[in-house]
């Protein structure tokens, strides 16, 4: 199904999700577009940001257009893949071990304005947590009947290179309902019968070629807009064969290893989990022991990542960087059959010192 | 689907010590549905859970035609020495099994040659155990087992009894002059070049230090055994065993699900790379 | 069984951490039936006598009297944790260790010679053996639960040694650098204040002291590239962990 709606009208949509589902769309926060539950006017419509290599500028309202701007930091992954989540209670006494996994019985997520960039990087979080031969329960109950209103990017952010991984700026599947924006009218199209029943009796107008033409050029010129491109043909092997390039030596020098590059990157989806226990759960040692499991956003950057009682299978930073690096570029296609790598720039725009995967990996290119 | 986030519990049966800071702890799931579904292939592993210390990835010791379900622990972390506190009857959480285990199908038309290093064994144990417990002589069957010193030798009691289906060579780095030992000292690459095998007829599995492995493939591959024919579990750090966490990372393979058995032919293109 | 005997010690310090073990407040009386505080001079006045199970200890070592303290105090105990600051990186009275004592007593006392000083205020660990160390002005009372809890089970404290940025983008603050151009200690400093500052729009200025490998050169790059100068950059790092900072830039080069 493919309407034209008045743009006012997406309030309607948006009411009539609430009943259902948690609104998680953009939202101003501390001078950036960061993603929370949200409410329509809190769509920062018409803002645009300035984003180059460690800097991010939002400026106001300078467009006519809802969705003008880019994705900030945030990602679905902060929601289907919590940085801090409880998997377990336990207890341990005298008698043995009593496990109680935790579940979540909230409304399910609606992912609202999400762009073709997440929405690959969402293809893969569903191979990693509930592929063939692995169900992950906590993963699961969050992803289960989340609606997903995506968005067609009409601008591209200054550091986005989708286009050349093939991963946007259009949203080609994964939606139940895609928004592009032309003049003062939106076109939803729907992916799903859960779109489809949303979108029925709502006030609407007829799409004409016209608005088809307008729609897919507004992408193509977006996509054609993009300023960074990685050249796709050559990955992985362009990773495999340079795995000793003298270049991850010196990316070492200006890698600070803070891992917000891995935070805001929105495949990865490293994690560790770990047993935590209060003063008040040892208390009752004499009878038993309690506490809660843990799993936490972790990063290959960190040095523990990596270690064993006894050793560290990663002790220097360039292979550390290498493994990052080399796990966006190379490893998922052989891993999960898709780019570990989307193409959302978010590592470029917020690695406090501006390393620009693109660069990086055009230097492998050069001769060692 | 099992959600294998979720541990369930056993109990310690038995446990035997092997060497000084060594144990096999025998368990038995004390969920009587979970012990009837619970099946493992053969050089599979477990995450051993003690609650609020955390996690160890043990590879299991026993064979899956033996009676109790297995796994020889080193003193180590946090984890395994808690483990080494426990006595019989002690609570343990399990998840698992976890990974892809040794593949038995390829050596039924072949000669078998496992070598193992240090607690490298354990894994292999659970191959041996299943190979004796056939009978399989039609094939040839060499073990090669090399420890520190003759008092580091783990299930050193047991190797008699392989003996009549496997030919055993035992090598150790250092003999103390104290303690009476016949067997031959030097690495296991030594060992190696002692006993004549078939290099295109006979499978190998190995399993110990990450040193010891790379030179016993080095000298395979000199002697012209094809890397298709060698097989390698691999080392690392485990944390969810289930492919999600990222920690095992070997190259592109997760070792808890794509391995902790490798093809060595799989493999070769990282098993010289530092710190891959 | 028998409660842990801990005893509470302090040097040159502010007593910040020590309190912060009485702002436990819903814990503390966990903590005072799970341990038996026998030494705690921040809540008694009781002299040393005995052996220890833990000793806790504040403060970085100034004296030649807090020298030979230290060393007693190790004799008798059979764990040593230092918290905060002063006692894990000598502390902001660290920043004396740039000058010579001599040259600026005069004008800071009325009567110098009284003044019986070390010419350097260093940290617990370049005195003793140290088996656990808190970092942060002052600790982060979770992290004293989890080292509390650790030492009772038997088990290394899982307290991070990563940057506070990890931490920092779990709670979905955007980054004070990239946005706002915020000369941020966020990327090269340890987590565990719960990002205090950042929650509040306000640039880290390094609590917590230098990360595991921090890449100090490369961040202060950064900042003379933002405009500001060498002497800017380097007083950035000259708070209360300057010695640790430090010495992690030097064993850089």
């Amino acid at each position: 199904m493919i309407i034209k709606i008045q743009k006012y009208n997406l309030s309607h949509i948006f009411d009539r999700l609430k009943s259902s589902h948690k609104l998680i769309g953009p939202k101003i926060e501390n001078n950036a577009i960061i993603l929370s539950e949200i409410e329509f006017h809190d769509i920062p419509a018409g803002y645009r940001d300035q984003q180059s290599p460690g800097c991010y500028k939002l400026k106001q309202g300078e467009n006519a257009e809802v969705f003008s701007f880019s994705p900030g930091p945030d990602s679905f992954k902060r929601f289907l893949h919590p940085p801090f989540a409880e998997i377990f209670r336990f207890e341990k006494s005298k008698k043995g071990i009593t496990i109680s996994p935790s579940n979540s019985d909230e409304k399910p997520f609606a992912f609202i304005g999400i762009r073709a960039c997440d929405i690959s990087a969402m293809k893969l979080y569903d191979r990693v947590f509930s592929g063939e031969h692995i169900r992950d329960k906590t993963y699961e109950s969050l992803r289960k009947n989340c609606f997903i209103m995506a968005v067609n990017c009409i601008y591209p952010g200054d550091n986005c290179f989708c286009q050349s991984i093939g991963t946007g700026p259009e949203v080609k599947d994964y939606f139940d309902i895609v928004i592009t924006e032309i003049r003062d009218s939106f076109i939803l199209e729907t992916g799903t019968v859960a779109g489809e029943r949303l979108l029925t009796g709502l006030q609407q107008d007829r799409v004409n070629d016209n608005d088809m033409k307008e729609r897919n050029e507004s992408i193509q010129r977006c996509g054609k807009a993009m300023k960074k491109a990685i050249k796709f043909d050559e990955l992985p092997w362009l990773i495999y064969r340079n795995l000793e390039h003298p270049r991850w030596a010196e990316i070492e020098k200006r890698d600070l290893e803070c891992g917000n590059c891995t935070q805001v990157c929105p495949t990865c989806f490293c994690n560790s989990s770990y047993d935590l226990v209060s003063l008040s759960g040892v208390l009752k040692k004499s009878e038993g022991l309690s506490g809660v499991r843990i799993r936490a956003w972790d990063s290959c950057f960190s040095k523990n990542f990596a270690r064993v009682h006894g050793g560290n299978f990663r002790p220097s930073r360039k292979a550390r960087y290498r493994q990052w690096m080399s796990h966006k570029l190379a490893y998922t296609f052989e891993q999960f059959g898709l780019p570990g790598c989307v193409g959302c720039g978010r590592c470029i725009t917020w690695c406090p010192v501006g390393i620009d995967i693109t660069h990086e990996l055009e230097a492998l290119r050069n001769a060692r | 689907m099992h959600d294998k986030s979720i541990p369930f519990e056993a109990k310690i049966k038995w446990i035997k010590k092997e060497t000084r800071d060594t144990a096999t702890y025998a368990l038995q799931i004390t969920d009587k549905f979970v012990q009837k579904k619970y099946k493992f292939k053969p050089g599979q592993f477990n995450m051993l859970y003690v609650p609020a210390i955390g996690e160890a990835p043990i590879s299991i010791s026993s064979a899956s035609s033996d009676h109790d379900l297995m796994h020889t622990i080193r003193i180590a972390g946090d984890v395994t020495t808690h483990i080494s506190s426990l006595s019989t009857g002690s609570a343990i959480g399990i998840r698992g099994p976890f990974g892809n285990g040794w593949p038995l199908s390829e050596i039924k038309e072949r000669d078998l040659m496992i070598i193992g290093g240090g607690l490298g064994i354990a894994p292999l144990r659970s191959v041996i155990r299943e190979i004796v417990k056939t009978k399989d002589i039609k094939r040839r069957n060499v073990l090669l087992y090399g420890a520190k010193t003759p008092k580091d030798i783990i299930f050193r009691d047991e190797y008699p009894r392989y003996s009549s289906v496997f030919e055993v060579h035992l090598t150790v780095d250092k003999a103390d002059p104290e303690e009476y030992w016949h067997g031959d000292v030097g690495l296991i690459t030594g060992l190696l070049n002692k006993v004549s095998f078939n290099p295109i007829n006979t499978m190998f599995f190995i399993c110990g230090p990450e040193v010891m492995m790379q030179n016993t493939v080095k000298m395979l591959t000199l002697k012209n055994v094809p890397a298709e024919r060698i097989f390698i579990s691999i080392e690392r750090n485990m944390n969810c065993g289930m492919g999600i966490c990222g920690h095992c990372f070997f190259g592109p393979k997760f070792v808890c699900k794509n391995g902790p058995v490798f093809r060595f032919s799989e493999i070769a293109g990282f098993l010289w790379i530092k710190e891959i | 069984m028998k409660k842990p005997k801990i005893g509470i010690f302090k040097f040159a310090s502010c007593d910040g951490c020590q309190l912060s073990i009485l702002n436990l407040e819903d814990e503390i009386l966990d903590f005072i039936e799970l341990f038996d505080i026998s030494y705690f001079r921040e809540a008694s006045d009781s002299p040393l006598k005995g052996q220890f199970d833990i000793a806790i200890v504040e403060g970085s070592i100034s004296a030649e009297r807090q020298r030979q303290d230290i060393m007693d105090i190790r004799e008798r105990s059979r764990r040593l944790i230092t918290i905060g600051a002063c006692a894990t990186s000598g502390g902001l009275q660290a920043l004396r260790n740039l000058a010579s004592l001599s040259s600026y007593k005069q004008y800071v006392y009325p009567s110098p010679d009284f003044i019986d000083a070390l010419p350097a205020s260093t940290p617990i660990s370049e005195h003793v053996f140290v088996d656990y160390e808190l970092w942060g002005c002052p600790i982060n009372k979770e992290a004293m639960v989890e080292t509390m809890v650790s030492f009772l089970i038997g088990k290394r404290p899982g307290i991070p040694k990563y940057s506070l940025c990890m931490d920092c983008k779990g709670k979905g603050i955007p980054c004070l650098l990239v946005t706002n151009g915020e000369p941020c200690l966020g990327p090269i400093t340890k987590t565990g204040c719960g990002v205090l500052c950042p929650s509040f729009g306000k640039a880290c200025y390094g609590c917590f002291g230098p990360k595991e490998e921090a890449n100090i050169e490369s961040l202060l790059k950064q900042f003379q590239d933002m405009g500001l100068t060498q002497n800017e950059c380097i007083q950035l790092l000259d708070k209360m962990n300057t010695y640790a900072y430090r010495k992690v830039r030097l064993e850089g080069r």
